[in-house]
């Protein structure tokens, strides 16, 4: 069987973990503001979000090359807060790659190996099994600078697993690879992560690579977790603004609720009554609230019930068309699949919108 | 402290760290605060009194305002020059052969010791040089003063401003040229309001440095400045070996480190710092450069090859003199120089062998280690260890050869006479090549392999060993060269240390053109340029082979 996976599956738990910097201009800024999370066994969890949001020192520190300021991090139950990275038994993929660029691909690999002094024999047959692991059986010999970006990541990969490391850890792996290589390579890495049942934890800024190898995902921005859960609730019921912008397209309609029921309410948008789906604790009649509408949950005709408004432009994109719509003082976003080329409008077309009951999502307040 | 208690793990950086300051307190802060006890003190108590009369004394004034007169204008035509084979090599499109040519005519004066331009002068403008004899039939022409120190220290020092300014000029994207051409910029228009300004860093730090060498010069005006013409180094030198006034001397040589340290903060602190335009980071497909007129072109191709045809005329002209009986009146070809320089010279040669083999190895060892420390290691004084590893280098070297005369000279610590003097002298001169050469290598090389290596379990020891040393090997041969080379060529602080146990060739050289010893002069010059090329190619060998094994380049070995 595989020999990598050999290791239970271990979990890792943030406590409230901190971290500042002396900033320039702004004095002492928090990089990372009590973050506290928990990634389960075997799980692929995502930090997701802007440049500067933290998700990248927070990962660091699970590494070890940077300490907390405050806040312990526990691998397996184990603190290893105050120990050094090469002190942790964890993976890391970095960006760069950082493959020891006069070290052979087989020593690369075989570097970790060595720093614990296994034998010779045992160190050839690790390295030769996670290079047929990673599709690189037969690149011993080469030297990383005649290889390619993608044949570079696996190498880094390659690298990261033959440890047999308690965790995984990706800082942006694929940022460097161009977009149809990405998408190979994601696949990958969750298939190799799936097999050898490894927990890992993945940093990126691209919300699609996310959604597709997340088994959860948290969202970052500005140093602490706004959100975390599977795509699928991050993308339906956001728990912010910012988590609807940051997670797929969205428009945003302001509202007052006028009247609730359990598991429905009644918002006043523009002068139109609509009636959405909402759970948990109902706000209050008179209310702000706004609500969340993905572009393709939103129905578009010539004529009909709904929000009335213009279109202003149109995009062909042949599965489907995007129209930016007027709709009182807000653009909307609305996208329809597989339309006929009969129903296809035309910009300057007077339209309404029909909003859904449900597939629309209803935040409080309207900042 | 977080970084406190990681460097209580680590007890090699400390022992490492502690040493590297015993060293430099040791060779660098101790003589110099010697020589300023020697300048300002008097029995125990200050006194700038006697320091005062050493520079009111007019003589001085007229060196101290010759040398900086002289200063400027070698910054000037040595930048000029500069500029001219550096944008004719990087805007011409010119082919490899042509750009091997004018590399080495710019070698040549970068390796030689320097004042190799000097007796060639005379050998072409002196009383019976070939040009003001020979050719225009001048009797009795002298080749001393201001014309010809500023001549020979141009054609020496140019190509330091060839060197600062060529990066600079092919850093300039074409693409950025080209899209002012297609606003309809004339050429000229183009060179003058954009090639020009991105250069104006280059100019600034090319002047600066070529300032800087030129004041710190000893042995050009020594030949050629005579007595109509005193500079600062000089004077200071005839202080102290002439008059004995070891006072008189290094009062002279503080008014030399005013200006050195004023032009070496305003290049490290000015245009050091990012002055620099970092232009597009991603350079656009190459694209034909049409800034230059082809008349433009032909004419700065002729200033090139006019240019490199008078340094190739003067080191023919060296090696002549070396071959004939005696240049100027003999012309009959002979050995007897070179029979001279390996008889009566060769304690000199090995000894100069001797103290350039034991400095190189220790020289480059203390460049990757400084490098290393003060980039990639985080301890209590790295910034101020940076600065204090530099000093000997920034300095001119009279003054720190007569701060190592007056400090070591006199219990508790006497080497005067030894060649660990002038080991130590070399090492903490000309070493910080080694740094700066190991600091630029270390920033190509992302932290995060370091830390790749850490997050594989290697202790940073292990990390140092395996990962690191093997990158910064580059940069341990460049060090390492620079100090070989220096240890062959330099003179300005040396000649304070040398003894009847310990010469150097260089001293040699001297000495015989004051004796008017011409050819084994010359022959002395020939062997050290030969050595000097020899070692460069064995060095330049082994970074190409090292190179091709994956590690990283690093630029010119004589960068700086």
């Amino acid at each position: 069987m595989n020999p990598v996976a050999a290791r239970s599956p271990v979990a890792i738990r943030l406590d409230s973990v901190s971290k500042r910097f002396d900033h320039r201009v702004k004095g002492e800024v928090y990089a990372v503001r009590e973050v506290s999370l928990e990634v389960r066994p075997a799980e692929l969890l995502t930090l997701l979000g802007p440049s500067g949001c933290g998700k990248t020192t927070t990962l660091r520190m699970i590494a070890g090359f940077q300490e907390p300021d405050a806040g312990r991090i526990l691998i397996g139950g184990e603190d290893v807060t105050r120990l050094m990275a090469s002190e942790r038994n964890i993976g890391f993929v970095f960006q760069s790659y950082a493959l020891f660029p006069h070290l052979s691909v087989f020593e690369n690999v075989a570097y970790g190996l060595r720093v614990q002094r296994q034998g010779e024999a045992a160190i050839a047959a690790a390295v030769g099994e996670v290079l047929a692991l990673v599709g690189l059986a037969g690149y011993e010999r080469q030297m990383p600078h005649q290889l390619s970006g993608g044949e570079q990541q696996r190498v880094a990969l390659a690298r990261a697993i033959v440890i047999k490391p308690r965790v995984l850890l990706f800082d942006e792996p694929l940022s460097n690879l161009d977009a149809r290589l990405r998408v190979l390579m994601r696949g990958e890495i969750q298939r190799l992560q799936k097999a050898l049942g490894i927990t890992a934890v993945y940093v990126t800024h691209d919300q699609e690579e996310a959604m597709a190898i997340s088994d959860r995902i948290a969202v970052m921005n500005q140093g602490v977790i706004v959100q975390a859960g599977s795509a699928e609730t991050l993308y339906r019921r956001p728990a912010s603004e910012f988590v609807a912008q940051f997670i797929g397209r969205t428009n945003l309609l302001r509202g007052r609720v006028v009247a609730a029921r359990p598991g429905e309410l009644d918002v006043e948008v523009q002068g139109h009554r609509l009636r959405v789906a909402a759970d948990g604790a109902p706000p209050a009649v008179g209310a702000a609230v706004t609500l969340v509408v993905r572009p393709e949950s939103l129905g578009i005709s010539r004529a009909g019930a709904g929000l009335p408004g213009t279109i202003l432009s149109r995009t062909f994109l042949g599965e489907k068309a995007e129209y930016q719509v007027q709709v009182g003082p807000d653009t909307l976003q609305v996208t329809v699949y597989g339309a006929g080329e009969s129903s296809m409008l035309a910009a300057g077309e007077a339209v309404t919108l029909q909003v859904p009951a449900s597939g629309v999502w209803a935040l409080a307040g309207s900042a | 402290m977080t970084a406190a208690r990681r460097l209580g793990r680590d007890p090699a950086l400390w022992i490492t760290v502690l040493a590297l300051w015993a060293l430099l307190a040791l060779f660098v802060l101790y003589p110099l605060a010697r020589l300023s006890w020697i300048a300002f003190f008097d029995a125990g108590h200050l006194s700038l009194g006697p320091a005062w009369n050493v520079l009111a004394d007019p003589n001085h004034r007229r060196a101290f305002a010759n040398s900086l007169l002289l200063a400027a204008l070698v910054g000037v035509g040595g930048t000029g020059l500069g500029f001219l084979f550096a944008y004719t090599a990087v805007r011409t499109g010119l082919g490899r052969g042509w750009l091997a040519a004018l590399d080495a005519a710019t070698l040549l004066p970068l390796v030689s010791p320097p004042f190799t331009t000097a007796i060639a002068m005379i050998f072409s403008f002196g009383p019976r040089g070939l040009i003001t004899y020979h050719l225009l039939g001048i009797k009795g022409a002298s080749a001393y003063g201001l014309s010809t120190t500023l001549f020979a220290e141009i054609l020496t020092y140019f190509p330091i401003a060839y060197l600062t300014l060529r990066p600079i000029l092919s850093g300039i994207d074409p693409n950025v040229e080209d899209m002012a051409f297609s606003l309809g910029s004339s050429r000229w228009r183009v060179f003058r309001t954009v090639t020009l300004p991105l250069a104006v860093p280059g100019f600034a730090n090319a002047f600066l440095l070529l300032f800087a060498a030129s004041l710190a010069d000893f042995a050009t005006p020594l030949i050629l400045a005579g007595n109509s013409f005193p500079v600062l180094p000089t004077q200071a030198y005839l202080q102290i070996t002439g008059l004995l006034d070891f006072k008189g001397g290094a009062v002279l040589s503080f008014a030399l480190l005013v200006p050195a340290v004023a032009v070496y903060l305003l290049q490290r602190y000015w245009v050091g710092r990012g002055a620099y335009v970092t232009i597009t980071g991603k350079v656009g497909p190459a694209t034909a450069i049409k800034s230059v007129a082809p008349w433009a072109r032909a004419a700065l191709l002729a200033g090139c090859v006019a240019l490199a045809a008078v340094v190739a005329y003067f080191y023919a002209l060296l090696f002549y003199a070396s071959i004939v009986m005696a240049f100027g009146a003999n012309h009959a070809l002979t050995w007897r120089h070179y029979h001279v320089i390996f008889t009566e010279g060769l304690k000199a040669i090995r000894d100069t062998l001797v103290v350039a083999g034991v400095g190189m190895p220790l020289g480059g060892l203390f460049g990757v280690l400084v490098g290393y420390l003060v980039t990639r290691r985080r301890f209590a004084g790295r910034r101020a260890m940076e600065l204090v590893s530099m000093i000997n280098y920034a300095l001119p070297g009279t003054i720190v050869g007569i701060a190592y005369l007056v400090a070591f000279n006199d219990p508790p610590i006497v080497l005067t006479g030894t060649a660990l003097i002038i080991v130590a002298c070399y090492v903490f001169r000309y070493s910080p090549t080694g740094i700066r050469a190991t600091v630029a290598l270390l920033q190509q090389i992302d932290p995060s392999i370091e830390e790749a290596s850490q997050g594989l379990g290697a202790r940073t020891g292990t990390t140092f060993r395996r990962v690191t040393l093997p990158l910064i090997v580059p940069a341990f041969f460049a060090g390492l060269g620079v100090v070989f080379i220096r240890s062959m060529t330099a003179i300005s602080a040396t000649i304070f240390l040398v003894s009847i146990s310990w010469t150097l060739i260089t001293v040699r050289i001297l000495e015989n053109m004051t004796e008017l010893a011409l050819g084994p002069a010359a022959a002395f010059s020939v062997l050290v340029v030969g050595i000097v090329f020899v070692v460069m190619a064995g060095i330049g060998w082994t970074l190409r082979r090292l190179q091709a094994a994956g590690s990283l380049q690093v630029t010119s070995i004589l960068g700086g």
